[in-house]
């Protein structure tokens, strides 16, 4: 590949095991970060070299961009790979990329700040024609919110500025409670982003999150990979992903998707992306809602509904080529659905559930994707997220993608420590996600309540 | 000369054996032989015992055979050097047995042996050192981060080449502990 032949790969986890498989495919020689942790972990052994960065917290390991660059530049790589999470949406990691002469698998730095400040991309998003959900600017006091409240109508979700991953964003139903969650979200806010700023929008109840994936080359060309929904989270953390969405007909999928490449568009976006929008089922409409700039945990549905390798593509763009496939070759086949494990115990309030995996035995067939970096024998370290493996299905139809699920769901062997798998079995049998009968807080709001009182049993 | 037969280590122990001195180092090509006579206290005999071959196992063996008649090297003190320290000592082609302590790199960086370009290394092999003294400079970025030794003794191996890349806790140097105070004293206690 013109431009790149090694490829720093500054992750861990599955992520860096699927980045390395793309490497591998390509050609293309790998690094792998790793902090002491990480030292004999899967990607470590995969990769072609394995550096070690530092010890296993992520402020002194992944989280040290001078360390990542010094370790490119080190190990004679030409680009460097993010993933997901970490530094992958930090432009000082693209940034110091560009001044070393590096070439960063991701958006330019600039995109990244412009992305990242939520209230930037809402005026983008209105600036390109797209509805964005009623809302505010900058609220300074509790006042300021109220009134703002009041004008866009309860309930209201008071969002960090600087946000993502649900973290301090509040809904609030009534004016008298605003003080008091006003300041709980800018307090979030600080701790999480070290930028208090908060601002008001409209909380949609009956909603759907339907996502569209992008991609964007160096010669202004966007094309979109359809949709994938989203909708099925817990605390604004997904647990399982489909595409395409059983809520989105023909003519919405147009809309929306064009409405994602004009929003790319209008930055000049490059690299792969992912646009969210909120979808009002009771209205049948759609709002912005922001914009990932980064290859996302959920990416392998719409490789199974496109047959695209979307990191592949990544490189190719990143290395200044242009996509494998032009947009009316993009085409939709198929149903897929994605299940996160993640080493937490459903039984216990979803608390973490670090520890040693004694058995890992994951599901294969036909129409049976895992992307997971786990063994058994493998030291689930506090450390880093919980995430252990991400389990797809595809089928002809979503009925078959939910069968399928089914069977591999039951077929996956995780012991040693307790993993989201009976709450997804649970998930896939029930009447409402059979029916796509779902919204937003559908999780939060009933399944985890009958979950709790069937003590996991789905038949009961 | 490159290497050094098995006897002419034998001669070599039985010059220095018979002579008024306490310790020779000798170094030719990838070979160093460091000897000392009179071990220290109980607890350091493992690291200084009468002769040293870095990555030599079998010369070593010989050594101890002629140095201490029939006091083998002990199974017990041996493995009192952290399984970890022992794989990597290993793998720097050193032998744990010989109780080296490695200094390592604080951080992924540049390995720097000297102040500047030009200047003389902080240390060489055979070189003294105290806690205090500097050893290399790790370089991250254009911040030059001085490493110290933290331990007492002497600079058995440079394990690292200069101006290469180090990894976070790579083994810079091996050093023969003498006084008791370093970390692997640390580790016995606490196990």
């Amino acid at each position: 590949m013109k431009g790149i032949s090694r490829v720093l790969v500054a992750n861990r986890g599955e992520i860096a095991v699927r980045i390395l498989r793309a490497c591998r495919e390509l050609g293309l020689e790998s690094v792998l970060t790793v902090s002491e942790t990480d030292k004999n972990s899967l990607p470590a052994r995969l990769a072609d070299r394995a550096v070690c960065i530092g010890p296993p917290s992520p402020m002194e390991s992944y989280l040290k961009v001078d360390t990542i660059i010094a370790a490119a530049l080190g190990t004679g790589s030409d680009a460097i790979h993010p993933g997901y999470g970490f530094l992958a949406e930090q432009p000082q990691l693209a940034e110091a990329c560009a001044t070393h002469g590096l070439i960063f698998v991701g958006p330019k730095a600039d995109d990244l700040r412009k992305m990242g400040d939520k209230l930037y991309a809402r005026k983008l998003a209105g600036g390109a024609g797209v509805s964005i959900i009623p809302g505010s600017e900058l609220v300074g006091h509790p006042g300021e919110a109220a009134e703002a409240a009041r004008r866009v109508g309860f309930p209201v979700l008071l969002k960090a500025a600087a946000g993502g991953g649900g973290k301090g964003m509040k809904i609030v139903a009534r004016a008298e409670d605003l003080r008091t969650v006003f300041d709980e979200a800018s307090g979030e806010a600080l701790s999480a982003f070290g930028d208090d700023r908060i601002y008001v929008e409209h909380y949609i109840e009956n909603a759907r999150h339907i996502e569209v994936q992008i991609i964007g080359d160096r010669f202004g060309n966007i094309i979109h990979l359809f949709e994938r929904d989203c909708s099925l989270q817990r605390r604004y953390q997904k647990m399982v992903e489909e595409a395409p969405s059983p809520a989105v007909s023909p003519e919405l999928r147009r809309e929306i998707c064009e409405a994602a490449v004009r929003i790319g568009k209008q930055i000049g976006y490059e690299n792969a992306g992912t646009v969210e929008f909120m979808l009002d089922q009771d209205h049948g409409r759609f709002y912005f809602l922001e914009m990932n700039t980064r290859i996302q945990v959920e990416h392998p549905v719409t490789e199974m509904i496109s047959g695209i390798d979307l990191v592949k593509e990544q490189f190719r763009v990143a290395a200044g080529d242009s996509f494998s496939v032009s947009q009316e070759e993009v085409r939709l086949t198929g149903h897929a659905i994605e299940c996160r494990i993640n080493a937490e115990s459903p039984g216990a309030g979803f608390s973490p559930c670090p520890g040693y995996i004694t058995e890992w035995k994951s599901p294969t067939g036909e129409g049976v994707r895992v992307d997971s970096h786990c063994y058994s024998g493998y030291f689930v370290s506090p450390y880093y997220d919980s995430l252990l493996a991400k389990l797809i299905t595809r089928g002809t139809d979503r009925r078959e993608a939910i069968d399928l699920m089914q069977y591999a769901l039951a077929k996956f062997v995780v012991s040693g420590i307790d993993t989201t798998i009976p709450f997804h079995q649970f998930i896939m049998k029930h009447t409402d996600y059979l029916n796509g009968n779902v919204s937003t807080n559908w999780i939060e709001n009933r399944l985890v309540k009958e979950y709790e009182k069937n003590g996991g049993n789905p038949f009961r | 000369m490159d290497t050094i037969s098995q006897d002419e280590v034998i001669q070599i122990l039985r010059i220095v054996e018979e002579s008024t001195f306490d310790e020779l180092c000798l170094e030719t090509g990838d070979f160093k032989l460091i000897v000392k006579k009179h071990g220290g206290s109980e607890l350091n005999q493992r690291s200084s015992r009468a002769g040293e071959i870095l990555g030599h196992p079998e010369a070593v063996q010989e050594r101890q055979s002629v140095a201490m008649g029939e006091n083998q090297a002990e199974p017990g003190k041996a493995a009192s050097v952290p399984e970890k320290d022992r794989r990597e000592i290993e793998a720097m082609g050193g032998n744990p047995e010989e109780g080296c302590i490695p200094i390592r790199s604080p951080m992924l960086g540049t390995f720097y042996r000297a102040p500047k370009p030009g200047a003389p290394p902080f240390v060489e092999v055979g070189r003294w050192i105290s806690a205090d003294d500097s050893v290399c400079i790790i370089e991250v970025m254009k911040l030059f981060n001085t490493v110290k030794a933290n331990i007492r003794g002497r600079i058995a191996k440079v394990c690292a080449e200069n101006g290469q890349m180090v990894e976070y806790q790579q083994t810079l140097f091996l050093v023969e502990e003498v006084d008791g105070a370093g970390e692997t004293d640390k580790e016995e206690i606490a196990s």
